[in-house]
């Protein structure tokens, strides 16, 4: 075939033709790790679609071939009125554009095929739900202009008022106002044959690729605009089918400490989506140990053979349904500051990589945020809530939940103002606060922008986390207005009192590395932290 | 009861206070174009009227009573029904959401950048950096202006927030970097704020 590639452990061509997140499927085939099965349309395919405008001639027929070959893998049929097979339609350039692209869900969910899945799993309201979610999806992604902002800042009210469960009632009104909603923003109607639905769902996935914000996003990074994206089909697999079903994303080893321990969010009973859209808080990963030891022990030998393959930390997307691990996606980690020079020390030691790959995996810019002031992980804080990192640094202070209360109670101490998420209304309390945690909102939410702006530690898109009038709730616990919390904005950790704070959390793994740094550039006189990594990068790259 | 109802000029300023938040003379008399003077004498009579307050808490700043939010979401509630400007503000809001994220995407952009896979606080150094991040800005500003021209031609009063932002981005070009995300100017990221906060007050959307 020309357009379609599948994806399995033959596959043979690279990220250049296949996208990173295709080529990351393809190395889990070859390490024998278990993914619901698909194909990839190339990149060649979506530059085509640039060029002419309209999707490649011969992909219709490439694409009847595929899906054939999906039931064919699967057992089930494309739009079927038994055993329906439903598929997610997502975005996977060469270079990670994250949140930028359209992503479609549960696509094949015809109405007929919603009520065979629904005679399939004895549950109507499942059934109910997938057919909201493809059809809000489908929604999102044919808004005219609109490209896949993934954070709460993206702001689509319209979209975000369709209920996302479907109620008693069988779920057919907020069904109906989803179809509605995609004839309104589309000027189209939903296709009502499942293979009517996939071209116009690559069409769009192609076409984010050149939205406004995305072009920005390129410009910004010095991407070129001609890579193009590729498309991957993928049988889908239901996060949110039973009790044993969820959905996460863990880290071979944690990202903030670089501690050789697997990390990471999962969400019981829920689709992948929910984790992005913040709908619903996330649990620990290691919960998953107790709640699902089999998917959990099946977890932690995927990223064993991961990381062995990347010699890496490693990051994962995984999806568990009725008791079953698939992955989805599978990338180095990347990890910054103190994590990194502990992961690349201890890779080392482990024999994974040499000295020579450890230093040059370490780059003087990581050597600053070794510096930033964390909670210590040896106070074993009592952590009330996570969310992401904004701004870095640690600010400690009593609990305000409003302005008002952050002014006044400045007066008497350092103050951490805590709201759902700001506006210009909460400028004074966010100059008057030591730091900021925020409810919603993503690492480029006005909070965040604001508070680096003031330098001052932020913690936002804490999900889960509920603030009233005068106290807020998370995990099932409230806290009153005054009541000391200490907040890493590096981390995103939300701590309960005032844990001991350090700003070397990698002390005696940075003096390793900096050790053998001495040793590769042979100069071991005193200098600064950076010049004596960088005299080992210069020597190394001779 | 029947509110205060203040004269036509106190309306622009009482609103100022709705959107910006607590804001000082300068802040108001920036958001408004009034002068200081001008805007002072309204605040004035506002706050006899029992529609502003003024804190004596450190700040300066002036603020609005909960007879002012009334007041406020009245008079822009009558306005956006009395001209039939409700479809059109409700679609520039749209336009504006898809702006939006983007807008946010470069004000990060500006504060922090990767460098070697590692984000690090730009600090301005790197004039080719900051010129290609303000190259952006001047892009998205050409789109933004067309939804700007939009709530103008709907309302009259949102013609001040080109203004603002124009001003905004020429003072960032002319090399005070403060005007672009900054807390303390009139910053493009702080009158963008306002905008939003300006259109959820008007279309009567709770955050």
């Amino acid at each position: 075939m020309r357009w379609i590639r599948t994806l399995s452990a033959r596959t043979e061509e690279g990220p250049q033709t296949l996208g990173a997140k295709a080529h990351g499927l393809v190395t889990l085939h070859r390490l024998g790790l278990p993914v619901p099965a698909g194909f990839v349309v190339t990149v060649e395919a979506c530059r085509e679609f640039m060029r002419a405008g309209r999707l490649p001639g011969g992909l219709d027929q490439e694409l009847t071939i595929a899906m054939a070959g999906l039931e064919a893998a699967t057992g089930r049929r494309f739009g079927g009125t038994r055993t329906p097979l439903t598929v997610s339609v997502r975005s996977g350039a060469r270079v990670s554009m994250p949140g930028m692209m359209n992503t479609v869900l549960n696509l094949g969910l015809t109405p007929e095929a919603a009520t065979a899945l629904a005679a399939e799993t004895g549950d109507p309201e499942f059934a109910a739900n997938a057919r909201l979610r493809f059809l809000t999806s489908f929604a999102s992604a044919i808004m005219p202009d609109a490209p896949a902002g993934s954070g709460a800042a993206a702001g689509r009210p319209s979209l975000d008022a369709v209920p996302t469960t479907s109620g008693s009632a069988g779920g057919r009104p907020s069904l109906d106002r989803a179809a509605e909603l995609v004839r309104r923003r589309g000027g189209r109607t939903v296709p009502d044959d499942a293979a009517g639905q996939l071209g116009p769902a690559i069409e769009t996935v192609f076409s984010s690729w050149d939205s406004p914000r995305a072009r920005t996003y390129r410009d910004l990074h010095g991407i070129p605009h001609d890579l193009g994206t590729a498309v991957i089909v993928q049988a889908m697999v239901y996060g949110n089918r039973d009790d044993h079903s969820g959905t996460g994303v863990a880290f071979s080893r944690d990202p903030n400490t670089g501690e050789n321990v697997p990390f990471g969010d999962v969400m019981f009973g829920h689709q992948g989506e929910d984790v992005v859209s913040g709908r619903s808080a996330p649990r620990p990963l290691h919960e998953l140990a107790g709640g699902e030891p089999a998917v959990w022990s099946a977890l932690a030998e995927a990223l064993n053979r991961v990381e062995g393959h990347y010699r890496d930390a490693c990051y994962v997307e995984f999806t568990f349904e009725s008791g079953e691990l698939w992955l989805l996606q599978a990338r180095p980690a990347r990890l910054a500051g103190g994590a990194a020079v502990r992961v690349a020390t201890d890779l080392a030691d482990e024999r994974l990589i040499t000295r020579r790959e450890a230093l040059l995996r370490v780059s003087p810019h990581h050597l600053r945020h070794v510096r930033t002031p964390r909670i210590a992980v040896s106070a074993r804080a009592d952590i009330l809530a996570r969310g992401l990192g904004a701004c870095p640094g640690v600010a400690a202070g009593q609990v305000a939940t409003t302005t008002e209360a952050a002014v006044r109670m400045a007066a008497d101490g350092p103050v951490v103002l805590v709201r759902p998420e700001t506006s210009p209304y909460d400028m004074r309390g966010l100059a008057a606060a030591a730091g900021i945690v925020t409810a919603r909102g993503g690492p480029a939410s006005h909070a965040a922008v604001v508070a680096r702006a003031m330098g001052k530690p932020a913690v936002v898109g804490v999900t889960g986390l509920v603030v009233d009038a005068a106290s807020l709730t998370a995990d099932g616990r409230t806290v009153t207005e005054g009541t000391p919390v200490t907040i890493d904005g590096t981390s995103g950790e939300v701590a309960l009192g005032s844990p001991a704070v350090s700003t070397g959390t990698a002390d005696a793994h940075l003096r390793r590395l900096l050790a053998w740094a001495d040793d590769v550039s042979g100069d071991h006189s005193e200098r600064d932290e950076s010049d004596r990594l960088s005299a080992a990068h210069a020597a190394l790259r001779h | 009861m029947t509110l205060p109802r203040p004269h036509r000029t106190g309306m622009p300023v009482l609103h100022a206070l709705r959107c910006a938040g607590h804001a000082g003379l300068a802040r108001v008399s920036a958001v408004t174009g009034l002068d200081e003077s001008e805007a002072e004498s309204e605040l004035i009579d506002l706050a006899v009227a029992g529609l502003v307050t003024h804190l004596a808490d450190g700040f300066d700043v002036w603020g609005l009573t909960e007879a002012g939010r009334v007041a406020d979401a009245e008079w822009i509630a009558g306005e956006l029904e009395a001209g039939g400007a409700r479809p059109a503000v409700a679609a520039a809001y749209e336009r504006f959401l898809v702006l939006n994220p983007e807008l946010l995407d470069l004000c990060t952009a500006w504060q922090l950048r990767r460098i070697d896979g590692v984000m690090v606080v730009n600090d301005h150094d790197d004039p080719a950096y900051d010129t290609r991040v303000l190259g952006r800005f001047a892009d998205f500003d050409r789109r933004a202006a067309l939804v700007c021209a939009e709530l103008a031609a709907a309302l009259p009063r949102f013609g001040r927030y080109r203004t603002r932002l124009a001003e905004a981005l020429d003072r960032a070009h002319s090399g005070e970097l403060e005007y672009v995300a900054n807390h303390v100017a009139s910053s493009y990221h702080i009158v963008w704020a306002q905008l939003h906060e300006d259109l959820l007050a008007t279309l009567g959307i709770p955050r």
